[in-house]
């Protein structure tokens, strides 16, 4: 229909067009209302937004299952390609990890045994949920991935998801089988962190391309070096300390672009956690609570 | 009259398909609805499907559906999508009306002046959704908008195909 067109002298068609040009106006002042709405009061539309989540997750889920499959199908036939080869090759592997990993075992005790003495109190890291990463926001600015794991499981907005390679981001919204994830190279995730070597604190924020950007909290001379790894330090209570977050692939003038050690495309599980420290996080999340969408 | 029986296909009796009126629309849920495929991007580069498809109806035919019917098809697109609720109610209401004057004004259309038409939109699309994204804390480099820009002007022209294509069979042309 069209809304601004000259209907000749009909009048009922005249007052049809009208009201037709009427609904459109309704429609931009009620998006506008809307939009302002989830900008200022972004608890507003939860509910609605976690329904619609429980809407697509479960079939991004099922198409995820049959790509995975396929493409699995096409690495086990490579896989048989070159068997004798690889078996060769994974068994020195074999025997290197086995020696890496009585050291890393007598590190652990020792470790603990270090720790002991020093009476460091150890959270212990329950896990909430665990689920898989089956899609992402692929036609937006922002960096969101969806889990499959869902309030059912106990997830709730606000806590944080890593996997086994490092931390990928936390819960912004929870439907009831599925949840949205705000990754670490969104934008407007900014993680407490600090280097592995050294220690030296540092702040890591996305790029929103994929890589994120880290700067050291002291002003002054450049810390980072290329392969530097990023671990959370546990600052602010919302990220557990010690998850690997990032790995540095290039410098520039105050700081350095680092690549995120877990690849939302690439790992196999994500695993929720409760907040590190919830009360420091509603302490926070108090005066501004802005950051969800 | 020699051609016609040549032709094979007779042209009477065929009328539009009883679901004529809802085709257009529930194109553009399919287009909103590309939103949940398994494909996990570091980039964000896609288009969004949504909003070509809408803008590829409403070029090819003035009344694809009526007017106010943006406003619930954004609804739609802003919840599987994830952008913030009410920005593709506002956006998509806003295009009908400014194409709608468009209509007015322009003398002749071609696919070149369509193509220009779809470009500028989608650009004021991706623009809005940038400073959408510094609102909410995101302050991306304005240089980030420009590949998205570029990738959803080249899927215009096929996407207004298969529209064409969608419109001649379910008026069964």
């Amino acid at each position: 229909m069209v809304a601004t067109a000259r209907p000749g002298w009909s009048r009922r068609a005249q007052y049809g067009l009208f009201f037709s040009f009427l609904a459109v106006i309704a429609g931009i002042v009620v998006g506008v209302i809307l939009l302002t709405m989830s900008l200022v009061a972004p608890k507003a539309f939860q509910t609605v937004r976690g329904a619609a989540l429980d809407v697509t997750g479960p079939v991004a889920g099922a198409l995820h299952e049959v790509t995975a499959t396929a493409s699995g199908v096409f690495t086990g036939a490579g896989n048989y390609w070159d068997a004798a080869n690889q078996n060769a090759k994974l068994k020195r592997e074999r025997q290197t990890m086995l020696r890496r990993m009585v050291e890393a075992k007598a590190i652990v005790q020792e470790n603990q045994q270090l720790k002991a003495t020093l009476q460091l109190r150890e959270h212990d890291q329950n896990v909430v949920a665990v689920g898989r990463i089956v899609g992402s926001s692929f036609n937006s600015l922002r960096r969101f991935a969806i889990l499959s794991a869902g309030g059912k499981d106990g997830v709730r907005i606000g806590m944080p998801v890593r996997s086994a390679d490092g931390l990928v981001g936390r819960i912004i919204d929870a439907g009831t089988l599925a949840s949205r994830v705000m990754l670490v190279s969104d934008r407007a995730n900014i993680v407490p962190a600090r280097l592995l070597r050294g220690g030296i604190p540092v702040i890591a924020q996305g790029r929103g391309d994929g890589t994120i950007d880290v700067r050291p909290l002291e002003v002054g001379r450049n810390p980072f070096k290329r392969g530097d790894i990023i671990i959370t330090s546990g600052t602010g209570g919302l990220y557990p300390p010690l998850v690997p977050v990032a790995r540095v692939v290039k410098l520039d003038d105050d700081g350095a672009v680092a690549l995120p050690l877990a690849d939302p495309s690439m790992i196999s599980f994500a695993i929720v956690e409760p907040p590190f420290e919830p009360a420091a996080v509603a302490a926070e999340s108090a005066p501004q609570a802005e950051d969800t969408p | 009259m020699v051609r016609a029986a040549l032709s094979g296909r007779t042209r009477i009796g065929r009328e539009p398909a009883p679901y004529a009126p809802y085709v257009p629309a529930a194109t553009v849920v399919v287009g909103s609805l590309l939103a949940a495929l398994p494909i996990i991007s570091m980039s964000g580069w896609y288009p969004d499907f949504g909003f070509v498809v809408l803008i590829s109806w409403r070029l090819l035919r003035a009344d694809p559906w009526p007017a106010w019917w943006a406003a619930p098809l954004g609804l739609i697109n802003d919840l599987f999508t994830g952008l913030p609720i009410g920005f593709s109610v506002a956006l998509w209401s806003a295009t009908m009306l400014l194409l709608d004057l468009i209509d007015r004004r322009t003398m002749w259309r071609d696919y070149w002046i369509e193509w220009v038409l779809a470009a500028v939109l989608l650009a004021i699309d991706q623009w809005l959704q940038w400073q959408l994204a510094r609102t909410m804390g995101a302050d991306l480099p304005r240089t980030r908008m420009l590949p998205p820009i570029a990738i959803s002007v080249c899927i215009f022209p096929p996407s207004a195909w298969i529209v064409a294509r969608m419109d001649a069979w379910r008026l069964r042309r």
